[in-house]
């Protein structure tokens, strides 16, 4: 079985997992007790915030550890909300644990705009400049689109931010774009951004937030005041050294070179089915979404599942009829049903991809002749 | 002592049956509570249950055991005047109003109902000297049910049950289990007239998805709960529907796939011993639900009635019991069932026999509905009460 469906989950890697058990079973001390073993875990979990601060590029703010992206994007968006009439903005094809908590906001009564997609799946930045004003609190734009792999320029972002709403603050859901696309949030003027560890073969229930100013942000869970107060909760110290381990061992440039040859590879096999269609503008080789025409992805998914895994989008909204995100990009809803997402990991060889390129093609074929 | 009055539902209109009838619900009854401390007695109309430990799961169970028509949960007293006006010496009302109701089954009881309901109001009002008789709508409600077994039982409410037929009094029967908001219902309808069930799903993997055949599987064990186990017989639909697609006029498509599922069910049907097949179909609610629809569709059962038990009832009526047994949520989980697939834009509504006919012709039936049978996979389904 070949896995494709890496922007959905990766598998643990062998230092990930020894890295877990480490923390799992010999230094299992709880960070916040007094004695000199929790201490020291105090100590190892703090450097381990200056290890993620180094890979993200930056020197000020923090890094609160969480359960994963959807924690850090609940924490940095509902943690930024603030009484009176302030307005939020977001992208429109923001992943549903940021899209849901804007339209929660909007019933709550709130002022939420939504920054439509171009057809690129780009986030409209000349509509982005337009909604901005000096009533805005919060914009949030996904750096990497987990459905597509369209890539927002978040420095072009950055600046139509700072321009246009100087106190506002700027939250990049960064989930597929951590240990996969070389970037230094230095440059990039952002306040908060998610990442979690499952996508990049780290464990899963664990992620982290960066935050620029914590003055700026609330807590929204109450308990014991771990990590600045903001996310109360016993820290997940196994998986939380686990996720530093592996980002820290990954060669992100080295990385993003194999797996752009390997999209390369994919893209070429496909070539043998003119009438394919790839979607998006300018996306990150981890991430590839294709319609196939006059399928439903769905089945193309199920007819090949024995021998190749992909995913239709995103695992946390697929079970759900329709996509937002395609919609967005103005793409009719006949061609949805035909979608499918291939995305790839390091791990991977060129034959694995070659193999799994003719699985789909043959597996299509002989869909679309049962179908006729 | 504490007891719980089970109350049979219409097992006293059986005459010479009866027996039958009691006999088959205690034994439902029995395999209900297992697990659970108990003790179960038949009196003359009323089951008892006593010595018990879990009164709060006890009644769970009971209210979804067809037969059962209510339950009350007892103080248990002899049925002697000065035992329940004594008992009554004890009540505290706080002050509120109060309703006594008298039922005396035992007419050799000396005192007739309404006097002996007078005597223990006025017991009542000389210890709550503030309380008052309300007989329209009373803050608390005291029934006092006097037996021919020489007790009196008195109680605050009495818990509607599922009434019905005990299980198997019937017989056994096979439901068409598609995954939809009709066809729990459906089954849970004629279970409740006494049949136990088995179940029939057609998949069309990989038009339709592992999950769908989980939903249905879901939907069973719901249906467990009452009918205690119940077998699914999954068959894989997809050649059939690949060969109907290539071969066939699109329009034909619903109606020649229900014949074929139907011809398959009283295959199994008849291998199991099962007296009939259950459908969900309401009249009129789609294309393969109208008169003409199920007139071409039965034509192919020979041998077996077809209970149709949602037939005469609108949508909102079937998600309101769909909602009461728990299956409406599963049924409304978003998976494809196998009738969406291949689904034709026009599909006929009145299709005429003499054109079905003609439409089977291009296809080999029977080695269809052999083929589908060979690949039957059995899954069974038992309560875990």
């Amino acid at each position: 079985m070949i896995y494709l469906d890496n922007a959905a989950t990766t598998a643990m890697s062998e230092i990930a997992i020894e890295e877990y058990k480490k923390y799992a079973q010999d230094f299992f001390f709880n960070p916040s007790a007094t004695y000199i073993q929790s201490v020291e875990i105090s100590n190892i979990l703090n450097e381990g915030r200056e290890k993620l601060k180094k890979i993200l590029g930056v020197k000020k703010g923090d890094i609160i550890f969480t359960s994963g992206a959807t924690e850090s994007n609940n924490l940095a968006i509902r943690g930024s909300v603030r009484e009176g009439k302030w307005e939020y903005v977001f992208s429109a094809g923001e992943h549903p644990s940021v899209y849901n908590i804007a339209k929660e906001m909007m019933r709550e009564g709130k002022i939420v705009k939504f920054v439509p997609l171009l057809k690129s799946g780009e986030v409209d930045y000349f509509s982005l400049s337009k909604v901005l004003n000096d009533k805005t609190r919060l914009v949030s734009c996904m750096y990497v689109n987990n459905v597509t792999g369209v890539i927002n320029d978040v420095n072009k972002i950055s600046k139509i931010v700072r321009e246009k709403s100087p106190s506002a603050l700027l939250h990049v859901d960064g989930v597929q774009a951590f240990c996969k696309i070389p970037f230094n949030l230095q440059q990039t003027d952002v306040d908060l951004f998610s990442l979690s560890a499952h996508k990049f073969n780290g464990p899963k229930g664990v992620g982290a937030l960066y935050v620029k100013n914590k003055s700026g942000l609330k807590n929204i869970v109450f308990g014991g005041g771990q990590e600045y107060g903001l996310r109360s909760g016993t820290e997940n110290v196994p998986g939380i050294m686990s996720m530093v381990k592996v980002a820290e061992q990954v060669d992100i440039k080295k990385n993003y070179e194999k797996v752009f040859k390997l999209k390369d590879c994919f893209l070429q096999k496909m070539k043998v089915l003119p009438d394919v269609k790839i979607v998006g503008g300018i996306t990150s080789p981890y991430i590839l979404l294709i319609i196939f025409p006059g399928v439903n992805g769905e089945t193309l998914v199920r007819v090949i599942e024995k021998d190749v895994v992909v995913g239709r989008g995103s695992a946390c909204s697929s079970k759900k009829a329709g996509n937002y995100v395609l919609e967005n990009m103005g793409i009719p809803i006949n061609q949805l049903k035909g979608a499918i997402r291939i995305s790839f990991n390091p791990n991977l060889s060129e034959s694995e991809v070659k193999q799994a390129a003719e699985i789909i093609i043959k597996g299509y074929n002989a869909l679309l002749e049962k179908l006729k | 002592m504490k007891t719980i009055l089970l109350r049979m539902g219409e097992l006293f209109l059986k005459g010479e049956n009866r027996s039958f009838f009691e006999n088959t619900l205690v034994n439902n009854i029995k395999l209900k509570l297992s697990g659970l401390k108990y003790k179960l007695e038949k009196t003359r109309g009323r089951l008892l249950i006593t010595e018990f430990d879990d009164c709060d799961e006890l009644v769970c169970r009971l209210k979804k055991v067809f037969g059962l028509y209510s339950l009350s949960i007892a103080d248990e007293l002899l049925a002697e005047v000065d035992e329940i006006l004594n008992y009554f010496k004890k009540i505290d009302v706080y002050n509120k109003t109060f309703k006594i109701d008298v039922n005396r089954a035992d007419k050799t009881f000396p005192i007739n109902s309404m006097e002996m309901a007078a005597r223990i109001g006025e017991v009542v009002l000389k210890q709550n000297a503030k309380a008052r008789v309300e007989l329209y709508k009373p803050d608390l409600l005291f029934c006092v049910d006097i037996r021919s077994n020489g007790k009196a039982y008195v109680y605050h409410e009495v818990i509607k049950c599922q009434g019905g037929l005990p299980l198997s009094t019937s017989g056994k029967a096979l439901l068409l289990l598609s995954g939809g908001i009709d066809s729990p219902v459906a089954g849970y309808m004629m279970a409740k007239r006494g049949l136990r069930l088995e179940a029939i799903h057609f998949h069309s993997y990989p038009y339709t998805s592992p999950e769908a055949k989980q939903k249905v599987l879901t939907l069973a064990k719901k249906l467990s709960e009452y009918i205690d186990e119940i077998k699914v017989h999954c068959i894989s639909f997809t050649k059939i529907q690949e060969e109907i697609h290539s071969k066939c006029a699109p329009e034909f498509m619903i109606t020649l796939m229900r014949r074929i599922m139907m011809r398959i069910s009283e295959r199994v049907a008849k291998k199991n011993n099962l007296g009939a097949i259950i459908t969900g179909e309401s009249l009129g609610q789609v294309a393969s639900q109208t008169m003409q629809s199920m007139t071409v569709t039965e034509q192919v059962v020979m041998d077996l009635p077809i209970f149709r038990p949602c037939v005469g009832l609108d949508k909102e009526d079937i998600i309101k019991i769909a909602k009461d047994i728990d299956t409406f949520e599963t049924s409304i989980l978003p998976y494809e069932d196998c009738c969406t697939v291949f689904l034709p834009k026009n599909p006929i509504i009145k299709p005429k026999i003499s054109k079905v006919l003609n439409q089977e012709k291009m296809l080999d039936i029977e080695s269809l509905v052999n083929e589908a049978l060979e690949g039957e996979e059995i899954i069974s389904i038992v309560n875990e009460n």
